[in-house]
Formats: C-alpha cells, structure tokens, sequence
C-alpha cells in the first residue's frame, strides 16, 4: 500500500481567530502550532503532528497532504504521475511545519497533493497503552480525526484515472451516466486505497476547488449531537442530520467562519479492493448524495471555495 | 435602523443596527439565494443601486474582486447597511416564502409584545 490516508486539509480563512475558535471549540480540535499567520490542529485519535493548517487571507484550498506508508513510495508515484502527465515538485525536509520531504503534485484537476512519509508523529490523546475510549475533556463535538474530502474537477474520468494509476486509488462508488462501462461519463467518484469508504471524492464541477473536508465520527447520534452544537454555536449547516445513499454515512454539512464547507460523516460500509463498485445513475442522484430528502439542494453542487 | 428597498419590485425591510441585509430578509419572512452564509462562496451576490454598507467581516478579493466591488456587487450575508439602500437580486433569488413573519418587522413587533394593560374594575 503506498498512500494510506489524507493526511492534512490546508485552507484559507478570512478571519484566523475566529476560524480558531471554530475549529477549536465546536469541533473540538487541539492546536499544537501556530506561526507565521498560519495555525495547525490535530484531532484527539490523531498521533501525526497536525491535519488541519488554516491561513490567514482569502477562502478555499491551498492543498491536501496524503501520507504514504513508506519513505521508498514517494520516489515510484513521482514515476507514477509524470508518467501520467501531471507537474511535480520536490519540497525539502522543514519547508512544511515538522514534515519531511514532500513530492508536491500539481493535479489535473489544478489542485495541489502533498504526498509524505514523514511527519513529527507523537502520540494520541488517549496514549499507546491502556487508553481509555476517549478523552474526559473533549471539547464541542470532539471530532477524532480528520476523514476525508471532496474537490470538483472538469474532468472526472480523468482524474479517476490519476488516483488510480499514480496512489492506487480504486473506486468505490461512482455516478455515471451509463451503467456500461464502454459508454460512461463521469459525474462523480468516490475512492479510496483502504477499508475506509473513501478518502477522496471528485464531483463534476470548475477545476482547483473545494467542496469539503470531512472529520469522523463514531456514531449516528454523535451527528445529530454535532448539528444540536452549531445550532448553539451559530455555525450554518448546509444539510442534515441525514444519510448518504452512496457510502451509507450520516452526515451534517455545514461551514466554518470564512465559508469552507466542513463535514462530519460517521459509519458507512467497509471498502476492499475486490469488493464490486457499487454505479449510481443520474435519476437517482438525490437520493445518492442525500438518502431521506431524496433531492438535492441548489447549494450542494454549486457552493464551492 | 435603516431600509434595503429592493429594485424593481419595490419591497422594503426594515434592518436592525448591525444586522446584515440577510438577516433582516430572512428575520421577515423572505427566502434567497443563499450559501456559505459567511462571505465565502459569492454565492449570495446582489447588485447595490443606492446607499452604502460595511462588511461585518473581510471579506476575500477572491470572493468580490475590487472590479465587481467597484460596480456594487455585495454580499449580502456580511453587508450591514450603514445607510438606506436599494439593492437588485439576480435571477429572481428573493421570494417572500413566510407571509406571517412580516409581521415581525421590527417596529411591529415590539408592539406586539407589548403586555396587555389590566383595565381596572
Ligand atoms: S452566501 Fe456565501 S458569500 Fe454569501
């Protein structure tokens, strides 16, 4: 296996301080660095230095870091994506905040993938040995981890094909406009290297931007608990509490102070290369993306940073 | 206190000291195009005829570029009046959704909460 997780979302904020605050207190993750004008978090079930990095100025995406199992990884999918086409760079050891050597990949969706084997790892907030089942003092909704994201790229088919040849990606579930593979466009794809549903999800849409990042949740009520705290906290969800068709998750979108779309997902099936992809049509996309209401709101595929 | 007057239709609201346009349509009754609701998406871009505004917080170039600033565009969901303005929403994205809730215009409503004087016998 050569990537095995999203490892950081690093995104612009308007306001950092009340971005912090966001972050922080409703979802309940730790900061354990800031410099420059740029601030870093980890979740409590996290033990790699961060996977959160907010910036001061602007909204949407700067990059996502992916992190591969093995230091030997990032020189074959270097190989990987400029055979494929796609621009690379190589960023030295200290230039990111307490990561190693970076290939830096410049997407054919215009996003940019941080792919690294080192990070400063630690420890989570329950320890290695005989952990309890979380920390006493969580904060808002306690987010553990961060989970997964989901950008929008003209092309679709295209980058299906990137995260398949160069981080081994496979395709959980997709939207498509035939159920023959000869004759399909892609709408939109879901994918991941893992037992976990998928890490990353491509939605027909502009080139280089941000739909949402997504942190984990353990169970159904803890979604419905996380919309009753941003009710409290003022936060604007986007939808739910509701249920995914694709993926089975629960779900509560909502946005942060400067208007990125944020998501806490919780459950859905276990993914295994060999399990067979699972192809929604088009006339059921509503109630794909979302399994009660059974339509889709203008918002969701429009509203992007 | 100040009033957005919408262009063509003629429809007045009142706004609250500090409230943002949004939330003074959606306080009584309207429905619009909304986003992020946090000056994040552009999403919820009106055009300003008339008055001024403050942006509660920054809002990104990259959202409102200084050309479409220049011009009066505006995000409604950070733009809190400083003066009477009229403003135009595109493609039709205010529609009156709760008719009741106009009766929670501001001056209304306190009225309406006002406890009823016992008449002495
Ligand atoms: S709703 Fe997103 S900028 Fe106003």
């Amino acid at each position: 296996m050569a990537i095995m997780r999203m490892g950081y979302a690093h995104v612009r904020v308007t306001d950092l301080a009340e971005a912090r605050q966001h972050y922080t207190q409703t979802l309940g993750l730790n900061e354990v660095a800031a410099a420059d004008n740029k601030v870093y978090f980890k979740g409590w079930d996290e033990w790699d230095h961060h996977s959160v990095v907010l910036e001061e100025g602007g909204v949407g995406l700067v990059k996502f870091g992916f992190k591969a199992q093995y230091a030997d990884d990032l020189a074959d999918i270097e190989n990987k994506a400029q055979a494929f086409g796609a621009t690379t760079e190589r960023i030295s050891k200290g230039e990111e905040l307490e990561v190693g050597e970076i290939l830096r990949i410049h997407t054919p969706s215009g996003h940019l993938f941080d792919v690294y084997h080192d990070i400063t790892s630690g420890q989570s907030d329950v320890g290695n040995v005989n952990p309890e089942a979380f920390p006493r003092d969580l904060r808002g909704i306690g987010a553990p981890a961060l989970d997964h994201a989901l950008i929008t790229a003209e092309d679709v088919g295209q980058m299906e094909r990137f995260l398949h040849d160069v981080f081994g990606y496979w395709t959980a579930e997709k939207v498509a406009t035939s159920l023959d593979p000869a004759d399909q466009h892609n709408i939109a794809i879901w994918m991941t290297a893992s037992n976990q549903i998928h890490q990353l999800a491509v939605l027909e849409g502009p080139q280089s931007k941000l739909h949402h990042f997504a942190f984990r949740l353990e169970e159904g009520w803890e979604i419905t608990r996380a919309a009753d705290l941003f009710a409290m906290d003022d936060v604007p969800i986007d939808i739910g509490p509701t249920r995914h068709g694709i993926t089975r998750g629960k779900t509560v979108y909502f946005f942060d102070p400067a208007g990125n779309r944020n998501e806490v997902f919780a459950g859905g099936y276990y993914s295994y290369p060999d399990r067979p992809m699972v192809t929604w049509t088009p006339d059921a996309l509503g109630k794909a993306i979302f399994y009660h209401a059974r339509e889709l709101n203008e918002r969701f595929t429009t509203v992007l940073t | 206190m100040t009033t957005v007057t919408v262009h063509p239709t003629g429809e007045v609201v009142e706004v609250r000291d500090g409230e943002t346009i949004m939330g003074a349509f959606y306080r009584t009754g309207y429905a619009m195009r909304i986003g992020c609701k946090r000056g994040g998406c552009g999403f919820c871009k009106i055009d300003v005829h008339e008055g001024d505004f403050v942006y509660e917080r920054p809002v990104s170039d990259e959202v409102v570029t200084p050309e479409e600033a220049a011009q009066g565009v505006c995000l409604p969901c950070r733009a809190v009046p400083s003066q009477d303005m009229v403003v135009e929403f595109r493609e039709n994205s205010l529609r009156l959704v709760n008719p009741l809730m106009r009766y929670m215009l501001s001056g209304k409503e306190s009225s309406a909460h006002q406890p009823r004087t016992r008449v002495p016998v």
